[in-house]
């Protein structure tokens, strides 16, 4: 008798916990699982964002139970100047964001004209974790809650001497920044606003601090429309603290069309505005980056 | 007069239903979807690669096709505004002892979304679809 319910009993244990095992299984550690687009792309210093913004999206198609990586290689070309940026950008159970990220910013005949030497390079590196706090901004449409995350990122400028020559008092600082994201599914749009409490001068390539100041809390956002499967629109708005006493720092800005062929591959091109960089007035140009994932 | 009166209220009562269906379709998802037909279509196109994709497949093997079918039709159609009454268990309690995972979560919403372009749903419609559905995770998917 008593055997008889422990069989069935076992029966039913078996039964119920058969299908969960199997399906944990063939669950890979590395995976896609993530709903295209819902990420966003790896922005300029290596966080998972759009263009120049930091989103509480983290990075890459890994859910919730994978891992997710992608390398991102960025151009930016101004009137003066030219940006190259690559990195490894890894998300972890849809958590933790961990980045990586190299700049070389070329200054071409300006570094001539500001006595650097033509084609002068200010590199920088870019280290970077953000942490999702809170929120869903993927399946909680019944609410206009965010997805809040908070993140961090450590910059070393290579050119030490120089950036304290025109009057930074570091060449490596932190940026802290939370950054609240939600897409509003109903409408096909992502709306992304962050605050950022930096003393990066031209986000760092040009040191940290200066006579005007430290750490200020400054600001990015953005708006972006899901046009189709594949494609998406949008712009991005950044302030930036005015540091140095030689050349005022402006705003930048971009406005993109993102093009999603699949979830390996995300390209963004942008026209972007940069404002004043280094005396060199209205920075406008294009901005190109290629993202390949898995 | 009384009769006049009585003409104006019957009138009244026959025009209000009418009329506050019009408003109710006119930006009624139910019908941007393409009405009952259509969410047969998808429904069933949506079950096709359910029960077949290596993904989904697994949780499916005991499933009655034919009762599935019909249930999710009629929640998608009461869902989206349509004049249909889901009569199944609510999504919690039909889930819960499954373990459903947000991988399959997802799976499952790229099949809607293929079954949708097969039956040329414009994209921002089939959004506004998924955004009802979205919010569910938290009653069906356990890990
Ligand atoms: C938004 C997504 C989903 C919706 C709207 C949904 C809807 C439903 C409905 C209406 C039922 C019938 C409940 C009843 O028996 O009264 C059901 C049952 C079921 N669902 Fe889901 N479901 C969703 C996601 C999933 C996922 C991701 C899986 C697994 C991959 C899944 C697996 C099942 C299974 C195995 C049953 C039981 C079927 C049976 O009776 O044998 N569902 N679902």
């Amino acid at each position: 008798m008593f055997f008889r319910y422990a069989s069935v009993a076992s029966a039913a244990l078996l039964t119920s916990s058969f299908p969960a095992q199997s399906a944990a299984a063939d669950e890979s550690l590395f995976g896609s699982s993530k709903l295209l687009a819902t990420p966003g792309v790896i922005q300029v210093e290596g966080a998972g964002g759009a263009g120049l913004s930091t989103w509480a999206m983290i990075s890459g198609y890994g859910s919730n139970r994978e891992i997710g990586a992608s390398a991102h290689h960025t151009y930016v070309t101004t009137d003066d100047f030219t940006l190259n940026a690559t990195g490894v950008t890894v998300g972890f159970f849809d958590r933790v964001e961990l980045s990586f990220t190299r700049q070389w910013f070329d200054t071409g005949d300006a570094g001539g004209r500001l006595g650097l030497g033509e084609g002068f390079n200010f590199n920088q590196d870019i280290v970077g974790a953000k942490v999702r706090l809170f929120g869903d901004a993927v399946y909680a449409q019944d609410t206009w809650l965010p997805q809040v995350s908070a993140g961090i990122q450590y910059k070393k400028a290579s050119e030490g001497a120089i950036v304290r020559a025109v009057g930074a008092e570091d060449d490596d600082g932190f940026d802290y920044y939370l950054t609240a994201s939600k897409i509003f599914l109903d409408k096909s749009l992502v709306v992304s606003a962050a605050a950022r409490l930096t003393e990066a001068n031209q986000f760092g390539l040009l040191g940290f601090g200066g006579p005007n100041g430290g750490h200020s809390v400054q600001f990015e956002g953005s708006a972006v429309y899901l046009l189709s499967q594949d494609f998406a629109v949008g712009f991005d708005y950044r302030t930036k603290p005015d540091n140095l006493a030689f050349a005022e720092e402006d705003d930048a800005m971009a406005a993109y069309v993102v093009w999603l062929p699949s979830k390996h591959v995300t390209v963004t091109g942008a026209l972007t505005d940069l404002g004043d960089i280094a005396l060199q007035g209205g920075q406008q140009g294009f901005y190109l980056s290629l993202q390949l994932g898995f | 007069m009384k009769v006049f009166k009585h003409l104006v209220l019957a009138g009244m009562i026959a025009a209000t239903p009418a009329a506050t269906t019009q408003t109710a379709m006119a930006d009624s998802l139910f019908e941007d979807l393409g009405g009952m037909t259509k969410i047969e279509r998808i429904t069933s196109r949506l079950l096709d690669l359910t029960f077949t994709d290596p993904r989904t497949a697994p949780q499916f093997k005991q499933t009655k096709r034919d009762r599935l079918e019909k249930l999710l039709n009629d929640q998608f159609c009461e869902l989206t505004g349509g004049p249909c009454k889901y009569k199944g268990v609510n999504m919690k309690k039909s889930h819960i002892k499954l373990g459903i995972t947000e991988r399959e979560f997802n799976a499952m919403v790229e099949q809607l979304q293929a079954a949708m372009d097969a039956e040329d749903v414009p994209y921002h419609t089939q959004n506004r679809f998924l955004a009802l559905l979205a919010p569910m995770k938290r009653d069906i998917v356990e890990r």
